[in-house]
């Protein structure tokens, strides 16, 4: 959606051009199903996908996977953030700390999450936690990096207005630092937390069999490439909500914080 | 680049290497496990376990042929993924009418994760190394043509003023205008689809069971093959390691004529 | 002094090789549409520096604009040597203020001033005309920079040097020095008269700084109010060469001074 300035009453001009292009594409996807000219065996019209919307709601399938793979993500989002917020705080406070930890960070970061998939199925077999391990530990590097990046990159300024105002210690970390590493905290937060979803999804995939992820890849093994397109919407649907949530909630609690999160696009 | 250049290049890319101290943490970890878990052990085997079993795979001729299978999908994904995502995102960011027709359908198609693309393209395409490709590049297209359309659709409005005062054709505007400005974007949208790429290869490899790492990783942990599993880890992590490195390489020797920066960031 | 309002009367037509006759330019704005110009009416003559000077607001940055075919006017004509133009024309180049972003700062110095005309002439006689025009702004060692390399003014200089290589028959300058500090716009001030004397090149050169105006200017063209006309033009007539500690110390400076802050709108009313 593009806003121009000087255009007229309405200074926010809706994107018709990309709605109707949008739109055409579903229209032209639905007939050329319906009129069986394009033939995919495994490619559903989008009528067909909506029908699976309730064939699954009713069935209970929709909403128990939804409710597991949310809470997947919330509890490995929510150590990830606790676990990047503390070690962010103290790597960034201490040079000495970092200089015994960057590297090892360097080495660890570039991991690929679904690495740790065989190795936490090994220790976990078939639960939550194998899910857990896939997602804590990589969403966990946004948040310590934006936390010990936000800190740092505090104005030696700021720090030499708390020192006039002879601030205590703790005074300067609660009135000064942490606000100020604030925003950035939360874009780390809000990039965790849109990894994690792909996380959550990707360990249910190949890892534990239960929720979104383990419903796509189990309609497509049944051949129901309908209620697989559901659970991909779905997905889709989920990750745009969460981010709007935590927008939100951000707005609320921290209204000069919000603006730089919404500007961000990760 | 002059031998000067090199040099000085190379010793701008040595200071930032975080001190060597730092992997006193993972070292000490490693150093522990062994010292409290010293033998084969189903759940956490030793350190040394790993590299045993390492040195089984690679001797029973099962490691290399994994690792060449992963590398070669990840590789040719990723080309493919920068061709067409170069090609298009300048296309589309440079006509301003179709940027806005394309833009929420892009947007609509980039909110789905990677990793389901994978089963989706598994019943269409079926299971073979066509699927496997096309999934790979599909995955790791969008951050490149993201960046590339954004960045060409907001180079620098001076610049076109520039250009027009010049009289300079639409395709000198684009080729030695729009591209050039882009390239920092371009390189950034690789960065971000490397690691895309990386594990979207190995998904497919897990789910199908088509040769590569991914495939040999849950096998082992199938066959209860622990030291095995930890041992393929680390070879991923180095792979990803070494794979991201590199290009940070490329990226800063090509990016040395834009204003100065350094050669690793993290973040 | 002379003052003289509005154009100078008596001179044939081909002595103007750049002219605007009753130009007027609306612009949209806020859902209508605001009268940016009204009206104006200039005439540059070979090889004379005419300084268009005025507080902002007043639409100087658009008329630069419409001179240099960026911005078309919504009456009135742009002639170049008897011709309407359409579009940016030959022969004429804007010199924008925002040095670091008007230049490809990933091509090196020579690049950059090889922009206006690679492709269109030969590559020897190319190399020629990018070494001399680096020669003109005093940069010929620095071909081989980059752009982020060079300080404000030297980059400043290579934009002039690239907008000279084309070999222009008119230059027009959008307070090409006010992002500068005030050493480096004077040693560029003279710069530009000495690039000016050996070029021939007629220069539409736009400021704020009424001082800059006086000092660089053969003629004043005082812009004001909102719409922006041309308020008064003064012949300017002191003598050359000249001198940054002595033209400015000469009662004829103050009182073209003076008469340009009058003009303007000036502190005493």
């Amino acid at each position: 959606m593009t806003a121009r300035r000087f255009s007229g009453r309405l200074w926010w001009r809706p994107n018709i051009a990309g709605l109707l292009t949008m739109a055409a594409c579903g229209l032209a996807w639905e007939l050329t199903i319906q009129a069986g000219i394009f033939d995919y065996q495994y490619l559903p019209a989008p009528s067909a996908i909506i029908q699976g919307v309730g064939e699954l709601a009713t069935s209970g399938e929709l909403a128990a996977a939804t409710m597991h793979t949310l809470e997947s993500v919330f509890l490995g989002w929510a150590i990830a953030v606790a676990a990047g917020v503390s070690l962010g705080l103290l790597l960034g406070f201490s040079p000495l700390l970092r200089r015994y930890s960057l590297a090892t960070i360097e080495v660890l970061r570039p991991m690929p999450a679904i690495a740790f998939v065989p190795v936490a199925l090994l220790l976990f077999g078939f639960s939550i936690q194998t899910e857990l391990m896939v997602i804590v530990l990589p969403s966990l590097w946004p948040v310590l990096i934006n936390t010990m990046g936000g800190v740092m990159g505090v104005h030696a300024r700021l720090g030499e207005v708390g020192r006039t105002f002879r601030l205590s210690r703790a005074a300067m970390l609660y009135k000064v630092f942490l606000p100020a590493a604030t925003p950035t905290i939360l874009v780390g937060m809000r990039i965790s937390l849109t990894l994690a979803v792909v996380l959550a999804v990707l360990a249910e995939m190949v890892g534990n069999p239960e929720g979104l992820g383990y419903g796509v890849v189990s309609q497509q093994q049944a051949l129901r490439p309908d209620l697989m397109f559901v659970y991909v919407v779905v997905i889709g649907l989920l990750g745009l909500a969460l981010n709007a949530l935590l927008i939100g909630v951000v707005s609320v609690s921290f209204p000069a914080a919000a603006a730089e999160l919404k500007g961000y696009r990760p | 680049m002059k031998r000067g250049e090199l040099g000085a290049f190379l010793r701008m890319a040595a200071a930032e290497i975080p001190p060597a101290r730092g992997l006193v943490p993972l070292l000490a970890l490693l150093t522990l496990w062994q010292l409290l878990a010293p033998g084969p052990s189903a759940y956490f085997p030793a350190p040394f376990e790993w590299w045993s079993a390492a040195v089984l795979l690679w001797g029973s001729g099962q490691l290399l042929p994994a690792f060449a299978a992963t590398v070669t999908t990840f590789l040719e994904g990723l080309v493919l993924a920068v061709t067409i995502g170069v090609a298009l995102g300048i296309t589309i960011g440079t006509s301003r009418p179709v940027e806005r027709a394309l833009g929420p359908l892009l947007e609509f198609m980039r909110a789905i994760p990677p990793p389901v693309t994978v089963p989706i393209a598994t019943l269409l395409l079926g299971y073979d190394v066509t699927m496997e490709l096309t999934v790979v590049a599909l995955s790791a297209i969008w951050p490149i043509l993201l960046n590339t359309s954004s960045a060409a659709a907001h180079v620098e409005p001076l610049l076109r003023d520039v250009a027009r005062t010049f009289r300079l054709s639409t395709a000198r505007w684009i080729r030695q205008v729009v591209i050039p400005a882009v390239v920092p974007s371009i390189l950034l949208g690789i960065r971000v689809a490397i690691p895309l790429a990386i594990v979207v290869t190995l998904l497919v490899e897990m789910l199908t069971s088509l040769p590569g790492i991914g495939a040999l990783m849950i096998q082992s942990q199938r066959n209860f093959q622990s030291a095995q599993v930890y041992a393929l880890l680390v070879v991923v992590g180095l792979f990803g390691f070494i794979v991201n490195d590199l290009f940070a390489i490329v990226e800063a020797i090509v990016l040395r004529r834009w204003p100065a920066r350094g050669v690793f960031r993290s973040g | 002094m002379s003052v003289a309002g509005g154009e100078t009367t008596g001179r044939q037509e081909h002595d103007f090789v750049f002219s605007c006759r009753s130009v007027s330019l609306k612009l949209p704005y806020q859902g209508g549409n605001r009268w940016i110009l009204q009206d104006i009416s200039l005439d540059i003559r070979r090889g004379e520096l005419l300084t268009i000077v005025g507080p902002s607001g007043t639409g100087k940055t658009s008329l630069i604009r419409v001179l240099g075919g960026l911005t078309s006017c919504t009456s009135g004509s742009v002639r170049i040597n008897g011709e309407e133009i359409a579009g940016p024309p030959e022969g004429v180049i804007i010199v924008f203020q925002d040095y670091s972003h008007a230049l490809l700062q990933w091509r090196t110095v020579f690049l950059n001033v090889a922009l206006g005309i690679e492709g269109r002439i030969a590559a020897s006689e190319l190399r020629i005309r990018v070494i001399d025009a680096l020669r003109l702004v005093g940069l010929e060692k620095n071909a081989d920079d980059y752009p982020w390399q060079l300080s404000g003014g030297m980059q400043q200089r290579v934009q002039i040097a690239r907008a000279l290589a084309v070999r222009p028959a008119v230059l027009l300058m959008d307070e090409p020095f006010a992002a500068l500090d005030a050493m480096t716009k004077a040693s560029l001030q003279d710069e530009l008269l000495r690039v000016k004397q050996e070029t021939g090149c007629s220069i539409v050169f736009i400021t704020h700084d009424i001082e800059e105006a006086v000092y660089l200017g053969d003629r004043i063209a005082v812009i004001n109010g909102a719409p922006g006309r041309i308020e008064r033009t003064f012949d300017v007539t002191l003598p050359k060469p000249r001198d940054q500690i002595l033209t400015r110390q000469l009662t004829e400076f103050l009182k073209f001074r003076y008469a340009v802050h009058q003009a303007i709108g000036g502190i005493i009313r």
